[in-house]
């Protein structure tokens, strides 16, 4: 075979390879990120219920628009989102259309903004859940994603299996159950607080309302409370194989209200009020310490 | 399958495990995942329940009164047994009575306690412990090689705080069996059955949407 001859054979062999090669590399490269938006006029305090069976962050954000508007980008076409609403209520949920394509592609990141008065119900399994300015009842669900609250209020609910929750300048109601997350409570303006976690750590670091009822127990982790000197709350603090480090000794009395407390036999107990003890504080971990602590 | 026939089925089968026919409707169904997620929590609950209570005569009619007054349960024989017990298995139902079921046992408990004495009262409480643990341990056991062994962040999660969990529960069990009386280890003890009953019913609830 000639040299030309050999040339009128594999040129075109190459071109065609040449213009199929874009595309088989394309194939190969992941597939880029997907946007979702869609706007919902709402009249007034509207209830927004975001379910990502995916994984992924959401993040809650005011404005002064009657408006709820929902942004999402999304790793692949793998997952389907769906928005709908009927009246005030807006249903966002995000489900996995291929469960076999890899954790990579089955990811949704959320981006909501809500009118400063509206009711959220939020659940997803991994990611950061972000919520910031906005006012009424809120459950708020994860399985690893850490929850972070910013100037928030209403009766807020919050459960995860693994993951933490900081909850800044927050007021009204809050519940936080969880497996091994931490709780942050800071700066609150919260009249009802129950934080409970198996194995996590507990630290709270505000004032007490005096009307409140704060109930905080950590099954092996440190339950931490700083509270100031204008304070005024009944304490009782009780571990069963932990131990209670008190250093605020100075402004703890003896109750004042004439129930001779005592610990059991087999707990280690710590009773006490500080001012006129209006506000009623229960602090309890199983076998990890109990910190009290004035702040400077 | 509908809806109608998951109950259904869970009638006939149970929901622990869940069964293969309802496993391909749960994947797109909150309802019936959400309502799986609620029995497995009732009957985890259940099992913390003393058997042997008998509530007084009294508890019995005013329960009764209040079903018949919600129109659950009707005063005559009208109905053949079999469509009772259907009726009894609907949702709503079921739920209701779970609760009232609570409720009953609950005020007898409080009714009972005067009159026991206080280390049968602990043997009791022992046995309920010894229950409980048994069912979650084999609620464990029956979870799906899938979850065991998924590679995902969430089952990953799951299993590593399911594994804290069972830690916690065995040092909890341990201080109660070497101190009976201890009411915060029995407290904490309690509340890590729960929380263990609701991590595999997730557990469950993940496998049978497919994920």
């Amino acid at each position: 075979m000639s040299l030309k001859t050999m040339g009128h054979v594999i040129l075109p062999v190459l071109a065609v390879a040449a213009f199929l090669a874009p595309f088989s590399l394309l194939q190969a490269a992941p597939q880029p990120p997907q946007h979702f938006e869609r706007r919902f006029a709402v009249k007034g305090r509207p209830v927004v219920i975001l379910q990502n069976v995916a994984n992924g962050r959401i993040e809650v954000k005011s404005s002064k628009n009657s408006e709820v508007v929902v942004a999402a980008t999304q790793a692949s076409n793998k997952i389907g989102i769906v928005a709908e609403q009927a009246e005030e209520r807006v249903d966002v949920t995000a489900t996995i259309l291929d469960s076999t394509a890899p954790a990579a592609e089955l990811e949704a990141n959320f981006q909501l903004t809500v009118p400063e008065e509206t009711e959220l119900q939020l659940k997803t399994q991994t990611g950061l859940v972000y919520v910031e300015q906005v006012m009424g009842d809120m459950t708020l669900q994860s399985v690893a994603g850490d929850i972070h609250l910013k100037e928030v209020s209403g009766y807020i609910v919050v459960r995860t299996t693994g993951g933490s929750l900081v909850c800044t300048q927050c007021a009204g109601k809050l519940n936080f159950s969880s497996i091994s997350g931490n709780a942050q409570v800071l700066q609150p303006g919260l009249s009802n607080v129950t934080l409970f976690t198996m194995s996590g750590n507990i630290l709270f670091d505000g004032d007490f309302i005096r009307t409140g009822i704060y109930s905080m127990k950590s099954g092996k982790g440190t339950v931490e409370v700083h509270f100031s000197g204008s304070d005024s709350f009944d304490l009782n603090a009780q571990t069963a194989m932990g131990t209670v480090d008190n250093q605020a000794e100075a402004y703890l009395k003896p109750d004042s209200h004439g129930v001779r407390h005592m610990a059991s036999r087999f707990t280690k107990g710590l009773f006490g009020t500080v001012g006129s003890g209006l506000a009623k504080v229960e602090l309890s971990s199983y076998s990890g310490t109990i910190r009290i602590l004035k702040r400077d | 399958m509908q809806c109608k026939e998951v109950a259904v089925v869970l009638e006939q089968e149970g929901c622990l495990p869940v069964p293969e026919a309802a496993r391909a409707h749960l994947a797109g169904c909150n309802s019936c995942r959400n309502f799986i997620a609620d029995l497995t929590a009732i009957i985890a609950t259940a099992h913390l329940l003393p058997a042997e209570v008998e509530p007084p005569p009294r508890v019995w009619t005013s329960l009764r009164v209040q079903l018949e007054e919600e129109g659950i349960i009707r005063s005559g024989a009208r109905q053949s047994w079999w469509a009772s017990f259907s009726e009894f298995f609907r949702p709503r139902v079921m739920a209701t009575a779970a609760v009232a079921l609570l409720i009953v046992a609950v005020v007898a408990l409080q009714l009972q306690r005067p009159a026991t004495q206080p280390t049968e009262a602990l043997n009791t409480s022992d046995n309920l412990y010894q229950d409980t643990s048994l069912t979650l341990d084999n609620d464990e056991a029956r979870l799906p090689a899938m979850q065991l062994a998924g590679n995902s962040g969430v089952d990953v999660s799951l299993r590593q705080n399911l594994d804290i969990v069972d830690k916690f529960i065995v040092d909890c069990e341990q201080r109660v069996k070497q101190h009976p009386q201890d009411d915060l280890a029995r407290e904490y003890l309690t509340g890590a059955y729960q929380d263990k009953a609701e991590l595999i019913s997730v557990m469950m609830e993940r496998e049978g949407s497919g994920r």
